[in-house]
């Protein structure tokens, strides 16, 4: 019985140690839908620069922009650091997040910072075409040069892109190409190119992991990682075709009933600092000041001419056309 | 003194009456606390997501479901999950019996090797499969390159090998189980008598182990359907319900369709489960029974030895490769295509949080699961209250029902006051808590069955209150039983996925989460990496668990005779 006794507190007080574990200062919870290991990134220069340490999950922008509407008002989280411009513009306009006049945003173009100062956004990305350069010349085949020689049928099932429901890089890829085409020939491009899509990843990056790993052929992906796989040594080729690439930005907020609002304000100030613009530029990203960017170099690409804004709001629509153009046939 | 006396007795009296009703009807209260968290924990969410799927802003409606059946896409959906539940059940059960009899009945040198590697797969996530047969038969894959194979494992087929693999333990554990618990002397008569052994097989074996086949192949084909990190993984374009639930909650935040699938995923469980719990009335005697003998090793005849060999070690094979696989990428950079050693993935420590909040999860979650399964069992045995059976029912049910279905019932029904739990680890436990209670309050009631009610009639007699006769007789006995829940709760809340993934927030992720994210994300080597980590602490905790059981479980036996003496 004694040893019973014993085990039963053995448990009890690991249990309880184990709760008691959680308090912790200096914390911040935030949804960051960068590709995880820029997470982490952006997590470490954050605690270097000011202690705080945010806490964070993975997850993808449409994954956020779900989880923040399921959520809403009792969010789970302080703030957002990273999420699409839908979810930024809904956020505003619901009055989910917070205003804060931030010192260290002074000056910032309308780009980067919202008028009212309800969202900050700390760096845009695009999509670009990926190609595994060993694959392709095993069989012979050239890397496009534009987007439309994706639909040639010789890359039936070679091509991966991400779903525009979980992935926020997939919904830039549509209304990047609605706004190239216009929405009626845009769908139609769209349609065709689904015919040699193998399937649709979660998220925005895995397109780049997949065609590095010689899985499939080409890819579009997030252009996030990209730089980084190529200093990793992966096979990879990438390239902006011709008719240009989309963007969106990566946009950080506070989350109405944070209890610990000085905490978020000194993240989004962090994210305002010439500091953060070169860190995000060294890993490819478009920043709010200027810096040399690792992946485009010192031209810029060329960007398919879009309206933000109006894509926000057509995203609900623009689902349902998706759904019901690919989730009806039997295979 | 004497009038200090006279002023308690009321007080006394009072305190005497309380003592004497919670004495009598402790039992009835403990009743009534256990139904009360049943209904919070289990009925509720459930409850949520009924009503959530036939519940729109201007009144209930059947549209959500109208759009399940007309849409073909769904349809499909049902058929390909019904469809792998269905193999995979057939599989699963056929290969895990063949093992279990070889470890029960087959060559002594056998049974031990072959065992461990029957439970491997347990202490791993079921995903683990999924990333190996990337590794191994993707389009890249080491065995697709050096074959030349032209098969394509992003399908049906892929999810199919991926889900057998990983719910073999758990159909070999049931069913090895019950073997052990058979008595040999049958089937040893019959061979005596000069029964060929695969008409042994056939008449003795199978229709005695029918009570543990039958919860074997239930527990697998609602894992199966409910799990679905290999699907989500390798389905590619393959729709399966469980993978689309999920990507209609975390992706789109449609709770309606999600609910709908939700609802539709529970039918054909909740249709087997009763089937089960019918065809098992009156065929219990065969479960309980007694102490596990380990029959002699009897010459099998090579009809039987050698296909049950080959079924086995083939299976046994894929599973070494399978975690070998995974082991040796956890140290490449890019197994199978830069085949260089490195130890990036396996020194990055962003995945430490996560196995800490799992570790802790899990312990919390099976040390409650294993009160509230032991007070459970104690007291749908012992108790004659109206609704018994009910409860019993409800509190075994866990095993009909999908994790998916648990997680978007909790995520519906506990993330607004009052009773607010996201966003924290609470939330978690208790979400493993009820979903993995059922294993043990089966433990507690076949340990009940085991003791006579004249030993705590005595202890009454005797002049014993309840408290006594319960902390006295009740619990020693019940001990057994507490330790399984703890174990089986404790290692299928640190590798399971289904439910979980609804409910993680900031700060409190989870392993299992995290590893199927970075595979989903095309991150093997990490994925590979965080996979051997828990793999590890699993196995380390395990060793601690099995150690202290062993001190006490000593302990445990002495009780035991001395009682039944």
């Amino acid at each position: 019985m004694r040893g019973k006794l014993g085990l039963a507190m053995f448990i009890a007080i690991l249990s309880v140690a184990f709760m008691m574990n959680h308090a912790q200062a200096q914390n911040v919870r935030a949804y960051m839908g960068l590709s995880p290991e820029n997470n982490v990134k952006v997590v470490n220069f954050v605690k270097e620069k000011t202690g705080i340490s945010i806490l964070q999950t993975f997850q993808s922008f449409g994954e956020i922009e779900a989880k923040v509407k399921s959520e809403a008002p009792n969010f789970n989280a302080d703030m957002i650091t990273g999420c699409g411009s839908p979810l930024a513009f809904m956020a505003k306009k619901n009055g989910w997040s917070v205003a804060y006049d931030s010192p260290e945003w002074k000056g910032m173009t309308s780009e980067f910072i919202d008028k009212e100062k309800f969202w900050f956004n700390i760096s845009n990305f695009s999509f670009v075409l990926v190609g595994n350069r060993d694959k392709l010349k095993e069989k012979g085949y050239a890397m496009p040069k534009s987007w439309k020689e994706l639909l040639d049928p010789k890359w039936k099932d070679q091509i991966v892109m991400p779903s525009p429901f979980s992935s926020g890089t997939a919904n830039m890829i549509r209304f990047s190409f609605l706004a190239l085409y216009g929405e009626e020939q845009g769908w139609k491009f769209i349609e065709a190119l689904d015919k040699n899509i193998h399937h649709y990843t979660r998220s925005g990056n895995a397109p780049t992991d997949l065609v590095g790993r010689g899985e499939f052929l080409l890819g579009i992906t997030s252009d996030e990682n990209v730089k980084d796989r190529l200093d990793k040594g992966f096979p990879l080729l990438w390239a902006v075709p011709e008719e240009g690439i989309g963007y969106d930005g990566t946009f950080a907020m506070i989350l109405k009933g944070t209890k610990v609002m000085d905490v978020c304000k000194k993240v989004i100030d962090v994210f305002g600092t010439p500091e953060f613009s070169n860190m995000m530029a060294k890993m490819g990203y478009v920043t709010p000041r200027p810096a040399p960017n690792a992946l485009y170099g010192d031209k810029t690409p060329k960007y398919i001419k879009l309206d933000l804004g109006y894509a926000a709001e057509m995203r609900p629509k623009w689902n349902d056309v998706w759904k019901e153009k690919f989730r009806t046939e039997f295979k | 003194m004497a009038k200090a006396e006279i002023l308690s007795i009321p007080q006394r009296n009072l305190w005497e009456k309380i003592k004497t009703f919670i004495n009598a009807e402790l039992i009835h209260i403990l009743a009534a606390i256990l139904f009360l968290l049943l209904a919070i924990f289990l009925l509720y969410p459930i409850l949520a997501v009924l009503i959530k799927s036939i519940k729109s802003p201007d009144g209930l409606t059947l549209s959500y479901y109208a759009k399940f059946f007309v849409k073909g896409y769904y349809f499909q959906s049902l058929l390909n999950t019904l469809m792998l539940g269905f193999i995979n059940t057939v599989v699963c059960l056929t290969v895990g019996f063949c093992m279990a009899y070889l470890t029960t009945r087959g060559p002594l040198s056998l049974r031990k090797p072959l065992k461990f590697i029957a439970m491997m797969p347990l202490i791993a996530p079921p995903y683990l499969f999924a990333i190996s047969l990337i590794i191994l038969f993707g389009r890249n894959g080491i065995l697709t390159m050096a074959l030349g194979l032209k098969w394509s494992i992003y399908g049906f087929s892929g999810v199919v090998i991926a889900q057998t693999l990983a719910f073999i333990p758990l159909a070999y554990l049931m069913i090895e189980n019950t073997l052990m618990s058979l008595n040999p002397n049958l089937e040893e008569s019959a061979y005596d008598l000069g029964a060929s052994e695969t008409r042994i097989i056939r008449t003795i074996t199978i229709p005695l182990l029918a009570p543990g086949i039958l919860k074997a192949g239930l527990l697998v084909f609602v894992m199966t359907i409910a799990e679905f990190g290999n699907a989500a993984i390798l389905g590619g374009r393959t729709p399966f319900l469980a993978p689309d639930t999920y990507q209609m909650i975390i992706g789109e935040a449609d709770f309606e369709m999600g609910s709908v699938l939700s609802v539709i995923l529970i039918i054909p469980c909740i249709i087997i489960f009763f089937l089960h719990s019918y065809l098992l009335t009156g065929k219990k005697f065969t479960t309980i029974g007694g102490k596990p003998v380990a029959s002699e090793p009897r010459k099998m005849t090579p009809l039987v030895k050698i296909p049950f060999l080959i079924i086995s070690c083939l299976a046994g094979l894929v599973i070494l490769i399978s975690f070998g696989v995974v082991f040796i990428s956890s140290f490449t950079r890019l197994l199978g295509v830069k085949n260089e050693i490195v130890f990036s993935h396996i020194l990055n420590f962003d995945s430490n949080r996560a196995i800490y909040n799992s570790i802790q999860v899990s312990l919390i979650a099976a040390f409650i699961g294993a009160i509230i399964g032991t007070l459970l069992a104690y007291v749908i045995v012992r108790g004659k209250f109206f609704g018994r059976t009910f409860i019993e029912m409800v509190s075994l049910s866990g095993f009909a029902l999908p994790g998916t279905v648990i997680g978007i019932g909790y995520l519906l029904a506990f993330n607004t006051p009052p009773i607010k739990l996201t966003g924290g680890i609470m939330i978690l436990a208790l979400n493993c808590v009820f979903r993995f209670l059922a294993v043990g309050v089966e433990a507690g009631i076949s340990k009940l069955h085991q003791i006579n009610i004249e030993i705590e009639e005595a202890s009454a007699d005797l002049g014993a209150n309840f408290m006594t006769t319960f902390y006295k007789i009740v619990l020693p006995i019940m001990f057994p039983a507490f330790i399984a829940g703890f174990i089986y709760t404790f290692m299928t809340a640190i590798v399971s996925l289904s439910a979980v993934v609804f409910l993680v927030s900031p700060g409190f992720e989870l392993a299992a989460v995290k590893i199927f994210d970075a595979a989903a994300y095309g991150e093997i080597g990490i994925a590979s990496a965080t996979t051997m980590k828990l793999v590890v602490i699993v196995i380390f905790c395990m060793v601690i668990l099995n150690y202290i059981t062993k001190k006490t479980g000593f302990d445990v036996s002495q009780k035991k005779r001395s009682v039944t003496v």
